[in-house]
């Protein structure tokens, strides 16, 4: 006879290697060369010379430039970290295997930091590349001496920014398609984050509502860390990045689990 | 005995295209994002970016924005749609059909420049709320004709690539990588001859290019553009679609005719 203390429960680390591994392969459609590639090298080097000229026809001079160079540099990483990993639900849906995951005993955490794995670290190439384009083509001034702070900026935006990406992948379950949030998130950054101009040359309520997205504040540390600010004032921001990870990531397990209730009990996740 | 091939029209395969293209707009409009939601937010960007510039530059970002509107259908519409074609396994009836599939892709470009018009209708009225005003435009009249066309170019480099789709699984990876440096190289929300002087003749390549430089010149005092100025611009523009064109036609008979021998369609 078979009680529920005899099914097998993978464990929390082998859940975690296994989407880390195996995600990439399926759902997120990573592990392309050709993707990898264009992600990392060349949307940063378009998206930066794109807005560099938009910012030169608009009369904006060198730190103008070099302003959005930054900008944009860190917010390509919206490509990896939440367009890619948002359609990860789409995917589970269109291949039938959404369903098999949801009766899974696998710990729900485990899985979706797992399938956050590789996308950060893509994210961290993308922005690591892209503000080497900005040092040796735009002019950014990147002092060594802040390089350490620029790291830890970098790293703490990439995990906030896949927790944001599983957030929305989490809303994304109950929607017929993903792909919508994921283009909204992905251009939305450029206007409400302080990607090409600063956040406070915008209305009051749209500052707000950049207050809510991860990228702003992740952006804002990445200027304060390049721009040789004190610890503490880096670190204030880092803490603004840190809670805005552990929210995306809290509520994208929390609506996940809400929603995968709701599937189980009444048998409608897979429509779409 | 000659088997008797089923009659067609077209002209109806192109409507039926059409009105296929707008039922699946309707019923999952998700191309509502990259045609409509996104170029509004470049406009709105770049409308800040341009804050102070002068009133013209108002001109610039509804050009631009509206242009991404179509680009967004065009590259994203007509790729993916064959893509998804190739997925759902209806590529290969579509091709062995007695149409060529030249009318099928026409009739969904048709709504590509059809929704694009809206687009850049939307990131107009957009514009028009948030500067307070229209931008001055000297000849309304050729003005939107001269858009229109604009559309017209795009949407024959959009006919090009829906041939190359059919050969190619990296659909996906042209359109993302493609977009900046579609939107770069056609100079569409700067000049083109801001950009380096070696790689105008690679701009000079695209319809849009010479469209936008006319559609500049004839929209924007003092505008320097090409030095050829606007008439020129305008032959070009005339003359780099009409070869687009010709081209498309050519390349998707052979393209279907090599498919067909290969057999190879399906592989993705």
């Amino acid at each position: 006879m078979t009680t529920a203390s005899m099914v097998y429960r993978p464990s929390f680390w082998r859940t975690m290697w296994t989407n880390a591994v195996m995600a990439p392969r399926t759902s997120l459609g990573f592990m392309r060369v050709d993707f990898v590639l264009g992600t990392v090298f060349i949307i940063p080097l378009t998206q930066m010379v794109f807005f560099a000229f938009v910012v030169q026809l608009g009369g904006g001079g060198a730190s103008a430039i070099a302003f959005t160079a930054v900008g944009n540099a860190v917010a390509t990483i919206t490509y990896s970290s939440v367009f890619s990993v948002c359609q990860t639900t789409d995917s589970e849906k269109q291949q039938g295997t959404m369903e098999h995951l949801l009766v899974t005993p696998a710990n729900r955490f485990a899985l979706y930091f797992g399938r956050g794995f590789i996308p950060i670290l893509i994210s961290l190439a993308t922005v690591a590349v892209g503000l080497v384009y900005a040092a040796v083509l735009f002019g950014v001034s990147i002092p060594l001496s802040t390089i350490p702070t620029l790291i830890v900026s970098v790293v703490l935006t990439a995990f906030a920014m896949v927790g944001f990406g599983l957030l929305l992948g989490g809303v994304a379950l109950y929607l017929r398609t993903s792909i919508i949030l994921g283009n909204i998130f992905l251009f939305v950054g450029l206007l409400l984050s302080g990607v090409n101009f600063p956040l406070s040359s915008l209305p009051v309520p749209l500052q707000w509502a950049g207050d809510v997205l991860p990228l702003t504040w992740g952006l804002e540390a990445i200027r304060a860390a390049i721009s040789g600010d004190s610890l503490t004032s880096v670190a204030l921001l880092w803490s603004a990045v840190a809670l805005a990870a552990v929210v995306s990531f809290g509520a994208a397990v929390g609506l996940w689990k809400v929603f995968e209730r709701r599937a189980l009990s009444t048998g409608s996740i897979a429509r779409f | 005995m000659e088997t008797a091939v089923g009659h067609y029209s077209r002209t109806r395969v192109t409507y039926s295209a059409l009105r296929l293209s707008v039922l699946q707009f309707l019923a999952d409009p998700q191309w509502l994002v990259p045609s409509m939601i996104a170029p509004v937010i470049f406009a709105l960007v770049s409308f800040q970016l341009f804050r102070g510039a002068g009133p013209y530059f108002l001109t610039y970002a509804i050009l631009g924005a509206g242009m991404m509107s179509m680009w967004g259908q065009t590259l994203y519409g007509s790729g993916w749609a064959t893509g998804q074609d190739r997925e759902f396994g209806t590529l290969e009836p579509t091709i062995q059909a007695p149409t060529p599939y030249l009318y099928v892709v026409l009739g969904r470009v048709l709504w590509n420049v059809i929704s694009g018009l809206v687009g850049g209708g939307i990131v107009y009225a957009v514009i028009l709320v948030v500067a307070g005003g229209p931008p001055p435009v000297i000849n309304p009249v050729a003005f939107a004709f001269l858009f229109v066309f604009v559309m017209v170019t795009l949407a024959s480099v959009g006919v090009i690539f829906s041939a190359f789709y059919v050969y190619t699984r990296y659909a996906g990876f042209i359109q993302n990588i493609g977009e900046f440096a579609f939107y770069i190289g056609t100079g569409c929300m700067f000049p083109v001859v801001l950009l380096p002087f070696y790689t105008n003749p690679i701009s000079l390549v695209f319809p849009p290019t010479w469209g936008l430089d006319a559609l500049r010149y004839l929209s924007i005092p003092g505008y320097h553009g090409f030095a050829w100025g606007f008439w020129w611009d305008l032959a070009g523009a005339v003359g780099t679609t009409a070869v687009y064109l010709a081209t498309a036609g050519f390349v998707f008979h052979r393209v279907e005719r090599h498919v067909l021998e290969v057999g190879n369609l399906s592989y993705y």
